[in-house]
């Protein structure tokens, strides 16, 4: 077993070190008055080529794996930017269309999501779940060539840009069948899709998250995604990544938490000397260190067992999020603490990174979900 | 049009350190591609993109500069070739020049070559005039502007408040300043092509050239040694007592050094 980073794995971290550093600040600044993101922020990932990480180069992806895209992902996250979000689904939705669609769709959709025209979404949540597919209201009715979609969906991320959304609904021609939920991909500029405003959030400051109302909305039999009455496991399968994503991104912000700690530490006077090295905190910081440390390992190995590609990686990504995210929650909970009064002002980081860590439990499937698909497989594994 | 570009790769460092020998200390610190030669590098790549152009990378040092030759390959230069061999070791202004030159001659045709100004560690400003200089090319040096019309090369040159506008015929030879550009960040695709590509090694078998003109044996200058000068610090003195009197007191210090 080879624990240290290859040559590439290093000069990806750099690049992506670089990256943060020279255009996430505008970006910032931008999402902080406008209270969104940037109508270009695709454009800018684009640019430096970190669309379509795991697609194929003749589609307009990189070629490359998910663990490098993890590496990204952890140093997006330090910066605890919302606008990882974004660039995660674009990479995840555009590998999930090349692994379920039909040549077609794959032609349609791909490339644009790689070269950052387009803006991807995932639309599973509805006003009553965001987790049981036979709880779904979005109906899909056939029509002609077309299906045609009514209902809501609910806390939907980028679902007001433009670009093509993978939305599930209960498609009514599978009415008596066991498994009705069937994923369409649909040009969410499409007439009759209305959206509310944005949700105000805990944190992802600027996050554009939204409800998206179907009224009689055409969308053509040939962008269903997978077959019909079978969406549900496309939903679980891109969820496993997304997660390893997020988890991903979420370690970030939890060195990057420790980072601040370390440093207020070694400045900070308490009682003449440099209030780190009171045993308390000291203790605390190997807290924080250990629990990075681990939850980074075993994002690595989920990671290295979903490029494996002949795999399944759906349990594992939750075994590593039900580690993760109380681990880094206690995490960045401790860099606040470390940090006095400060580390519930604005001024400082860590209230930042702390918001952040928060949604990690209850976004892109639930804590608990997790440990009940993690649980579950444990008990019927052979 | 061919681009060369001579890199030097550096320790990532605002004040270097040596040991009592002259050596640099470089262990624990991390490499980087010399500041002014990452200007070198984007100078060639928008010439790149407007002219279209065929850009190597050559450095001379240790087999580690390999990663510096991948990250240019990853700004977007096409080919990288490493000079490396143990009797380049110790190499002055001079024998570095000639090695790098002897190099380039087998490299074949080129238009143009690039190099920094000068390097972070060494800061003597000398290979790239030395380069010109032994294969017989014309100077522009310090350039804060590039031009390149048919069959010339005409640049702004820094001089200090001055900027002259000097012209000569192509091949030639350009030293970058920082203020030509702001160098691109390496791009996420070309990151990974980067370690596809094959870096062509070349040691002194390779290049040529009379083995007593490289390396310490080829160097006419010696550094004998290395220290930091001890600089007299400037004394701090507390006049005591009200404004009205603290100020008369210095009023006097002031008279007794003729100050006023
Ligand atoms: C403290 C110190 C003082 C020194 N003083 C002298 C001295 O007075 N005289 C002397 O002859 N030597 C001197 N040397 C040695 C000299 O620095 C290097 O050995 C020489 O190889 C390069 O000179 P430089 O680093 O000053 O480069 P500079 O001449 O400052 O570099 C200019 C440009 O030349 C190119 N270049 C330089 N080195 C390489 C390389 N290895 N491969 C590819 N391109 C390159 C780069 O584009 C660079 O930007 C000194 C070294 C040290 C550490
Ligand atoms: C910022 C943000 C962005 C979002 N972006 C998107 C998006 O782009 N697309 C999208 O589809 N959704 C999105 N969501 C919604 C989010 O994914 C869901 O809210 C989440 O999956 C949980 O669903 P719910 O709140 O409806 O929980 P419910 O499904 O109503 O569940 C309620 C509670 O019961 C628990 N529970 C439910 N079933 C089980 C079970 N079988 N075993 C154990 N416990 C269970 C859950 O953990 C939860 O705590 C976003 C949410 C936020 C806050």
């Amino acid at each position: 077993m080879d624990f240290n980073l290859t040559p590439l794995n290093k000069m990806v971290i750099k690049t992506a070190r670089a990256f943060c550093e020279t255009e996430i600040p505008a970006i910032d600044a931008y999402m902080k008055e406008h209270n969104d993101y940037p109508p270009y922020l695709q454009e800018i990932f684009a640019k430096h080529h970190m669309l379509g990480m795991d697609i194929p180069k003749e589609l307009g992806g990189i070629g490359a794996d998910n663990f490098n895209l993890i590496l990204i992902a952890e140093e997006v996250g330090k910066t605890a930017s919302t606008c990882m979000l974004p660039f995660f689904m674009n990479n995840s939705v555009a590998e999930t269309i090349c692994h379920w669609g039909t040549e077609e769709v794959i032609k349609k959709f791909v490339p644009p999501l790689c070269d950052g025209t387009a803006w991807a979404s995932m639309a599973f949540t509805e006003p009553n779940t965001g987790s049981d597919p036979r709880a779904l209201t979005l109906t899909a009715e056939p029509d002609g060539d077309d299906f045609i979609l009514n209902g809501t969906k609910r806390f939907i991320s980028m679902a007001n840009k433009p670009g093509p959304g993978v939305f599930f609904a209960k498609d009514l021609s599978m009415k008596g069948k066991p498994f009705d939920t069937t994923a369409f991909i649909v040009d969410k500029m499409s007439p009759g899709i209305t959206f509310s405003g944005h949700y105000e959030l805990m944190g992802l400051d600027g996050a554009d998250t939204c409800d998206v109302f179907f009224t009689d909305v055409r969308v053509p039999k040939a962008n269903i995604l997978g077959r019909q009455g079978k969406g549900f496991p496309i939903l679980l399968r891109w969820i496993a990544g997304e997660r390893i994503q997020q988890c991903a991104a979420t370690i970030g912000g939890g060195q990057a938490a420790l980072d601040e700690s370390v440093k207020y530490g070694n400045q900070r006077v308490v009682g003449g000397f440099p209030m780190g090295y009171m045993q308390g905190f000291s203790w605390m910081l190997a807290d924080m260190k250990t629990r990075v440390e681990a939850c980074r390992l075993l994002c690595y190995k989920t990671v290295k067992l979903q490029d494996e590609k002949n795999k399944g990686f759906e349990a594992a990504s939750s075994e590593l999020k039900v580690l993760t995210v109380p681990l880094i929650q206690e995490v960045c909970r401790q860099a606040v603490q470390f940090h006095g009064s400060y580390g519930y002002s604005k001024e400082y980081k860590v209230e930042k990174i702390f918001r952040n860590a928060m949604h990690l439990g209850v976004v892109a499937s639930s804590l608990e979900i997790n440990k009940t698909i993690a649980g579950m497989t444990i008990l019927t594994q052979k | 049009m061919k681009i060369i570009v001579c890199i030097k790769q550096v320790p990532d460092v605002t004040e270097v350190k040596w040991d009592e020998n002259g050596s640099l200390i470089r262990t624990g610190l991390p490499s980087i591609i010399n500041p002014n030669d990452k200007n070198a590098i984007e100078a060639a790549l928008t010439l790149k993109e407007e002219k279209g152009a065929e850009i190597t990378v050559v450095s001379m040092g240790p087999p580690q500069v390999e990663e510096a030759l991948r990250e240019a390959m990853a700004m977007g230069c096409d080919h990288a070739v490493l000079l490396t061999d143990r009797k380049f070791g110790g190499a002055d202004c001079w024998a570095t020049a000639y090695t790098l030159g002897m190099a380039i001659k087998k490299l074949g045709h080129f238009d143009l070559i690039f190099s920094g100004v000068e390097a972070m560690d060494g800061n003597t400003a000398q290979v790239g005039p030395e380069i010109a200089d032994f294969l017989g090319l014309p100077l522009l040096s310090y350039a804060e502007a590039i031009e390149v019309g048919e069959g010339t090369v005409k640049i702004h040159q820094k001089l200090g408040d001055l900027t002259r506008v000097i012209e000569g015929p192509m091949p030639a030879l350009i030293t970058c300043e920082k203020e030509l550009n702001v160098p691109r960040i390496p791009r996420m695709d070309l990151v990974f092509e980067c370690f596809e590509k094959e870096i062509k090694v070349l040691g002194m078998a390779d290049v040529d050239g009379e083995l007593e003109n490289f390396g310490l044996k080829g160097s006419p200058t010696r550094l004998r040694k290395v220290f930091s000068p001890k600089r007299a610090k400037a004394q701090v003195e507390f006049l005591e007592g009200t404004p009205k009197e603290s100020s008369q007191k210095l009023v006097e210090k002031l008279h007794e050094i003729n100050a006023i």
